[in-house]
């Protein structure tokens, strides 16, 4: 048996987090391998250390039987390595062509023609047709994806990581996408394909590895796993039971969300017919792994968004027709995904962050004018809630780490009447400690009356945290059944698409 | 008739040149407001030069000016980072004042007008002659399609290991030779430097830039256009126009009216290069 | 980082000794005539605080589209818009009626001429350097076209406006000729502390501050960063249209062609010095008033006052790479 890739004993470490720890990976020669596991396993780290991207500590690696290490990923394509990044690579501006060739046109001079039959007999080879003096930017999804692989054979590689190549795909052009893998493979290409949709692994691919918190954790032939085995093995099992000691009274119903519809950047449904119904005492918990359309949901209900269809009622008015300032004059909190970028002002200080999202709320606002005492005040109670870590409320926001500016933010929608709290990732970056608390504090404010809908990519904070967890697959929203609404397994098989 | 013709040439040929500056700037993602600073700069340099070094010395030293300042601008823009706007404006200053306080400092009363210099149909050739080199370049060469996908996207350009600094700066030089020639030109043709003689040809040359969507060859034909409509202004001077007379500085505004318009969208789509002013 | 910045300002101030060496002139004597000649002498003060009028208001005007993250280059553009319709209607009308219409229509006027900017970029991004730059010269051939025609006055040789009367204009709070103070200086304090209090205590202006400092927070914070753009233009471009008004009802009585030497040009300087305090935006202005008068000063010392305008771009470059230091420092 030849193996293309072997990776044997890969560490990286990130500063104090190791993301890969002693990986080995070892694939055979015109195999459709398929490397799973949830958000952070390290999946795209392994296969950036493989694509020179990043330098591994620790482990060596061989490439069609040649030791090798490689320094950049110049050096992994002369060696016939080719990657597909989650987030395509195509220039919009420039045509098929000049993106097909771009960075390797081998010439000062374009030989535009030489170039445009050598496109074209790859692309024949793979059964694609393209219009290469087209701009990429009337590529649909699919097509930038065998834009994207065509580019790989451009370059020679024989061996092509794939990551999550469908997820931005159709059903139909994902089952012509792995035709195409299928003949590549059939002709000797070897493929690597990093993906959290178990049906594609089950259907399409030979063997199996699982990646989970940076550790192998198994590898399997397909033939001899099913769907059920291999999401125990992603989600691993529970390390912690859920507290269910104190049971939740389910209040009125504060949202309501019937048949949602929301395009995504590319013109695709980001959300399909979504229904939602929160009530007022509820954490509910949105499982999923990244992508699946949790960020669309939060926008369309923070009211940042554009809807196609469907209706939202927000503590029983319909409030599609709200801005974002209304909604949060209703009592709408958010605590944003990206804290640096959507939470707070950096180079403002604490004080004026405070405000931030309330600023048109009492006690930030008299009249229209900012109440300077009132601010410090909530910030002072703002900081101290989750016992931020600062100097003083004076200095800029960008003087706390990133922890401890994730406290203020969670803190800060907690502060002022929050009736619904609306938290993406709400402990991103916390060690234990602070992740209960910041837990703690949304359930508080839930047995007063409050409902919260909390988003994470980690399905074991959630069943601990949450009164009921749904899950989100490719902008779907699958309920489990009423009584498995906290059952791993039931859940865990929902959001990678298994039956 | 034929006088317009000349006229229109005449005319267009600066713009068309410091349009073509503009193009190797912008389309590699780097704002230029300063090819009015560049043109000035050269003009100035180059009728201090003629005096001395006759009309080659002119060219020469009035490209090197140029250049110079389009340097600035790589360095203030890709190693300083400071905002493309703030470092164009800065150069527009320097430019302003630096060429006022030389030319009345160094200039050489004795010689005034008539400065030796190159025939002026070699500029006009170099005004038709460029464009479609450009538009070879940057559809034939490999330095043309780096140029246009570091100014689309600097970050995937970077991803297929093109690096945007290195493509920038040869776009910025290219920047400073062409904005050289063009203000060389100006001054050639009038023989004499007079303050802020380039009197807002370079922000002309960044309109048709915008109004050709930063492609070479519709960019030249916008500087035509603008080029003509200052020779019909010549020539209509005092003439009535629909019975009216129209004051010519409505004409001359017309440029700069279309350009707006064509920024909110009503002359088809946007084809602002997508990664202009990203670092 | 901290070399690089050095080896600027060390290259900045070498094209500058090195050009007036070049001019055959001592360069601390130089920077004797440019100080004696703006502040060495009442009626020089006077002087430079009459250059500093419109340099303070235009900068303000500059400085709260900064805070709002916007480069409005066209406050020279608004000036113009705001002097000449200061000058049609403030001439027509007598008494304090011609002052306040005049200076109410000017800043109508400055803020239409930004609206376009405003719209334009809040809802087609399309870059308000690039159309602030050409209302200028649009702003420049029209105001010229007017003066010159429909409202030239035909009793004048110049190309320019009747004189606006003298019971419209603004008074002078000193006036002992030829050391005059005009109470337009008193308007442009105010307005700097004014805008400094609005930016500090109002909610609007936390709202277009959240704005300029993080576009997305704010979207996230219920602020609409497209309506805050048009506004932030808009009150922009009245403060440049009030530039204009009050420097035709304080000091030239009336709209003539070639009216700004380029204020709003210096106003960049002005306010790009000025950092993020409204209240530094006085001594910025000032300073900015002190080259532009002492560059006269220098003029007649045989020193071309072009020199002034390549310290004014030197000092916009070394401001501007000082900025990025502490952003980078900050991230």
């Amino acid at each position: 048996m030849s193996f293309a890739v072997r990776l044997l004993g890969i560490t990286k470490r990130f500063g104090t987090v190791t993301a890969l720890d002693r990986v080995d990976l070892e694939v055979e020669q015109g195999a459709i391998h398929a490397l799973v596991g949830e958000n952070g396993a390290g999946k795209t780290t392994l296969m950036r250390v493989l694509y020179g991207a990043i330098a591994a500590d620790e482990g060596s690696m061989e490439v069609e039987g040649n030791t090798v290490r490689f320094g950049t990923s110049r050096e992994a394509i002369e060696a016939g390595v080719g990657m597909v990044s989650q987030h395509y690579g195509i220039i919009p501006e420039l045509t098929c062509l000049q993106n097909l060739i771009l960075g390797a046109e081998g010439g000062l001079v374009l030989k535009n023609k030489v170039a445009e039959e050598r496109a074209q007999s790859l692309a024949a080879r793979m059964g694609f047709t393209f219009d290469w003096h087209a701009e990429a930017s009337t590529l649909s999804p699919a097509g930038a994806q065998k834009l994207e692989i065509l580019k790989l054979l451009w370059r020679n590689a024989r061996i092509m990581i794939l990551d999550e190549p469908t997820a931005m795909l159709s059903p139909a052009d994902a089952a012509a996408l792995f035709e195409s893998l299928h003949r590549l493979a059939n002709e000797g290409a070897t493929i690597i394909l990093v993906t959290h949709r178990l049906p594609e692994v089950l259907d399409h691919c030979s063997r199996v590895t699982v990646l989970r918190g940076g550790r192998r954790i198994d590898e399997k032939l397909v033939v001899d796993t099913n769907g059920n085995e291999l999401a125990t093995l992603i989600v691993g099992e529970a390390i912690v039971e859920p507290d269910r000691s104190q049971p939740f009274e389910p209040g009125t119903t504060l949202l309501q969300i019937t048949g949602l519809v929301v395009k995504g950047d590319h013109g695709e449904q980001a959300l399909k017919e979504v229904n939602l119904t929160l009530r007022s005492g509820e954490v509910l918990g949105i499982a999923g792994v990244d992508g699946s359309g949790q960020r669309e949901l939060f926008e369309a209900i923070a009211g940042l968004v554009q809807t196609q269809h469907g209706s939202m009622q927000m503590l029983g008015s319909d409030c599609l027709s709200w801005d974002a300032a209304e909604r949060i004059r209703n009592g709408l909190r958010l605590i944003p995904e990206d804290r640096h970028a959507q939470g707070v002002v950096e180079d403002w200080s604490l004080d004026e962050n405070a405000a931030l999202g309330l600023q048109r709320l009492a006690p930030f606002a008299n009249k229209g004018r900012v109440d300077g005492k009132a601010r410090f005040e909530m910030a002072e109670q703002i900081a101290d809630r989750f016992k931020t870590k600062r100097g003083g409320l004076k200095l800029p926001m960008s003087s706390l780490s990133g922890g401890n500016q994730q406290r203020f933010v969670a803190a800060r929608a907690l502060c002022l009447n929050a009736k619904l709290i609306l938290a993406f990732q709400p402990a991103r970056g916390l060690d234990i400690k602070g992740t209960q608390q910041v837990y703690d504090g949304i359930r508080e404010a839930c047995r007063n009356g409050s409902a919260a809908l909390v988003v994470s990519f980690d399905l074991d904070e959630l069943l601990e945290q949450c009164d009921r967890v749904v899950a989100m697959n490719n902008g779907k929203l699958l309920e489990p059944r009423a009584q498995d609404s906290l059952d791993r397994d039931a859940i865990g098989r929902l959001m990678v698409g298994a039956q | 008739m034929l006088n317009l013709l000349v006229l229109t040439i005449l005319f267009s040929t600066p713009l068309i040149l410091a349009a073509m500056g503009g193009y190797t700037s912008e389309r590699g993602g780097v704002i230029n407001i300063g090819l009015e600073g560049m043109m000035l700069m050269a003009a100035c340099v180059g009728a201090l030069a003629a005096a001395h070094y006759g009309p080659v010395g002119q060219m020469i030293a009035g490209v090197v000016a140029a250049t110079v300042l389009s340097f600035v601008h790589w360095l203030a823009t890709q190693v300083y980072h400071i905002d493309h706007v703030i470092s164009g404006m800065a150069i527009n200053a320097v430019a302003a004042g630096g060429t006022n306080f030389l030319y009345l400092k160094l200039s050489d009363p004795a010689h005034g007008s008539g400065l030796p210099h190159l025939p002026i149909s070699v500029f006009c050739v170099a005004g038709i002659v460029v464009p479609f080199l450009l538009w070879f370049y940057s559809r034939q060469t490999r330095g043309g399609l780096r140029l246009m996908a570091v100014g689309s996207d600097p970050d995937k350009a970077r991803l297929m290991g093109i690096q945007p600094i290195r493509v920038r700066l040869f776009g910025l030089l290219a920047t400073g030779i062409l904005t050289g020639i063009a203000g060389v030109e100006l001054v050639a043709y009038t023989g004499v430097f007079t303050d802020n003689m380039t009197s807002g040809r370079g922000y002309i040359a960044l309109a048709a830039l915008i109004l050709g969507g930063w492609r070479p060859l519709p960019t030249f034909m916008a500087c035509v256009v603008f080029g003509f409509f200052s020779a019909l202004r010549l020539q209509l001077q005092g003439t009535p126009l629909f019975g009216a007379q129209l004051p010519s500085q409505l004409w001359a505004a017309l440029p700069y009216l279309v350009t707006i318009i064509a920024l909110a969208g009503l002359l088809g789509r946007n084809r602002t290069p997508a990664g202009l002013g990203k670092p | 980082m901290i070399w690089r910045l050095i080896a600027l300002i060390v290259g900045a101030c070498a094209i500058l000794a090195g050009a007036v060496l070049v001019a055959h002139a001592s360069p601390i004597e130089s920077l004797q005539t440019l100080i004696h000649g703006s502040l060495g002498t009442p009626s020089a003060i006077a002087g430079t605080l009459k250059e500093t009028t419109p340099l303070l208001i235009c900068g303000l005007a500059v400085f709260i589209a900064l805070r709002a993250g916007l480069f409005n280059i066209g406050v020279e553009g608004q000036l113009l818009a705001g002097a000449c319709c200061c000058a049609i209607v403030a001439t027509r009308f007598h008494g304090i009626l011609g002052m306040v219409l005049g200076v109410l229509v000017g800043m109508l006027a400055g803020a239409l001429w930004a609206l376009p900017a405003g719209l334009i970029k809040a809802y087609r991004n399309g870059h308000e350097v690039i159309t602030t730059i050409m209302l200028n010269n649009v702003a420049a051939l029209f105001a010229a076209a007017l003066v010159s025609g429909p409202i030239k006055d035909p009793k004048q040789a110049d190309t320019a406006t009747p004189y606006v009367d003298a019971s419209s204009r603004l008074p002078w709070i000193y006036s002992n000729p030829p050391v005059q103070i005009n109470f337009a200086l008193v308007i442009g304090i105010l307005l700097a502390v004014g805008m400094a209090i609005w930016l500090k205590k109002t909610v609007a202006g936390y709202e277009l501050q959240a704005v300029g400092a993080n576009r997305i927070a704010a979207r996230f914070a219920g602020i609409s960063p497209q309506k805050v753009t048009v506004v932030a233009m808009s009150i922009s471009g009245a403060l440049g249209g009030l530039a204009g008004a009050i420097q035709v009802l304080a000091y030239e009585g009336r709209f003539y062609d070639g009216f700004s030497p380029g204020y709003g040009f210096d106003a960049l300087g002005v306010a790009l010095l000025a950092g993020n305090s409204a209240y530094a935006v006085l001594p910025s202005s000032f300073l900015f008033g002190v080259l532009s008068k002492g560059g006269t000063a220098l003029q007649i010392d045989g020193i071309p006052k072009g020199i002034t305008t390549v310290v004014l771009g030197m000092l916009i470059l070394i401001a501007a790479a000082i900025r990025y230091r502490k952003v980078s420092k900050d991230a």
